[in-house]
């Protein structure tokens, strides 16, 4: 029996950048919706590469995961979130 | 003009795995009379795809343990033995008649006047026992997956880093690119280990190691682009290629070797290597980490062997970019051979290319030790107008040179 295995991966990838989309979407938590984010992009990544663009692969690995941390830092610098959890608290919503 | 020590390291495994799998295969094959299905196990060893994998693992595990054992070791020992001397005091000396068993515990032996290249090794055993402590209230997950992405990251520009024209475990034609997309993997898990611990501590050093790297890394990626400007091509073995050979002949003997560093790509050269101090975090740049500030930057919560893998990983990072500054500007692995040996019928280099390449790997090493232990370290805000107001600006020069003189011939 032949296994379409580019087919599998593809179904794979697809289903992580789902999750990882729509967990970037409902998360509360800033710098884990960010690194959903992050893994989102660079599963897209990896989707380029199995379409054999190796090229269009390594920019948005290069570029994404690059301007992710920016994202973060300056989502949470420039926005007056508590970002440290104080002792005995909860974490913040 | 250079000859390496292993012409195809893939070809050389793959006939070692043949070979030990014909002896495991011939084993098999006798135990198949008493039992008789293992003759199919047999035959499935001997496949050529079986063989074919199998090498592919035994590749990958060669250069790790070339890159982690040998050579994270030498260059932690070279730091640590030159540091000592710029100090003007000794250094790390245990020898290795200092192990408390059986063959070292000679009674006369000296113990404490060794070269001390061990204690790295036992530095590690020791971390390896040591607990493995999370802090109270960090974020769990992130803070274990982020060494985990430290590593890998780094681990990844090996799969593409070549020591010779032959010893390397894949040659990409975009090679520098991936190495380059590696390097700049790693400010997210810096930044997610620094978020994660929920210390004041790591946070600052969190954020000052990633406004550090990424500004550092956008004039690391415009030399490189000055550079392909001239290479036309970004395989790292036909780099070195095209290097390998005379610029200009001083008299008969003493040929200025074509290196990328001689000529318009010398703005480029300081450009990057200023970046890639950026990116090793040491000092000047140290300000992740710096030490009278933030107690250990954003390693200050680690614990045990994960403390020791992100604080290794920055001398394997040194390693890298230390290749990659050689690859580029300083002619790669290209030398002399001198002259070549036979051995039962194989050709042996006496000077191979991998000597070569090590050659300027520890030169560099050691230049960047005694530079980081002999300067001050530049302030956080002076670090970032030195990489968006100086190195950027002088980066898009650097490749207008580079432009102009591909332009004029």
């Amino acid at each position: 029996m032949a296994v379409d295995w580019e087919l599998i991966a593809f179904f794979i990838l697809s289903a992580f950048e789902i999750i990882g989309s729509v967990l970037v979407v409902i998360n509360k938590r800033l710098v884990r919706a960010a690194f959903w984010l992050a893994m989102t992009l660079v599963t897209i990544g990896v989707i380029y590469l199995l379409f054999l663009s190796e090229f269009v692969f390594l920019i948005q690995i290069l570029v994404y995961a690059g301007a992710v941390p920016v994202l973060m830092v300056f989502g949470i610098m420039l926005t007056r979130r508590k970002i440290m959890d104080e002792p005995g608290q909860e974490a913040p919503e | 003009m250079s000859a390496p020590l292993i012409p195809n390291l893939f070809a050389v495994c793959k006939v070692l795995v043949a070979a030990i799998i014909g002896i495991v295969q011939s084993i098999i094959y006798a135990l198949s009379g008493p039992i008789p299905p293992l003759r199919g196990l047999g035959d499935w060893l001997g496949l050529d795809a079986v063989i074919t994998v199998v090498t592919y693992l035994i590749v990958v595990t060669v250069v790790v343990l070339w890159v982690t054992v040998l050579n994270l070791f030498t260059v932690m020992w070279v730091e640590r033995k030159l540091y000592s001397r710029l100090q003007d005091r000794y250094g790390i000396m245990i020898s290795i008649w200092s192990l408390p068993f059986w063959p070292f515990n000679r009674v006369h032996r000296p113990t404490h006047k060794g070269l001390g290249y061990l204690q790295n090794l036992a530095d590690g055993v020791k971390l390896i026992q040591k607990e493995n402590i999370t802090p109270r209230n960090a974020d769990s997950a992130m803070f274990h997956i982020s060494p985990v992405l430290i590593a890998s990251s780094t681990l990844m520009v090996f799969a593409v880093l070549p020591w010779s024209s032959g010893f390397y475990v894949a040659n990409l034609d975009l090679g520098i690119l991936f190495i380059l997309a590696a390097f700049s993997l790693a400010p997210l898990g810096i930044l997610i280990a620094g978020y994660a611990a929920n210390n004041k501590y790591t946070l600052v050093g969190g954020f000052r190691a990633a406004a550090m790297l990424l500004s550092y890394s956008i004039p690391m990626v415009l030399a490189v682009i000055a550079l392909v400007v001239f290479t036309g091509t970004l395989d790292p073995v036909k780099i070195v290629q095209q290097q390998d050979r005379p610029l200009v002949a001083f008299g008969t003997t003493l040929p200025l070797p074509a290196w990328y560093v001689f000529g318009p790509q010398f703005l480029g050269f300081l450009i990057f290597s200023v970046a890639m101090i950026a990116e090793m975090e040491r000092v000047p740049f140290d300000i992740p980490e710096a030490e009278a500030e933030l107690v250990e930057g954003w390693t200050t919560e680690y614990s045990g062997m994960r403390f020791g893998i992100v604080f290794a990983f920055k001398w394997l990072r040194m390693l890298a970019a230390c290749a990659l500054i050689s690859i580029l500007y300083l002619g790669g692995w290209s030398g002399p051979v001198f002259t070549t040996l036979s051995v039962g019928g194989i050709p042996v280099p006496i000077v191979p290319e991998e000597i070569w390449f090590l050659l300027r790997i520890y030169f560099l090493a050691a230049f960047f030790v005694v530079l980081s232990w002999s300067v001050p370290r530049v302030r956080i805000d002076q670090i970032l107008n030195i990489g968006w107001k100086r190195l950027i600006p002088y980066s898009l020069l650097a490749i207008l040179v580079a432009a102009g003189f591909r332009v004029l011939g």
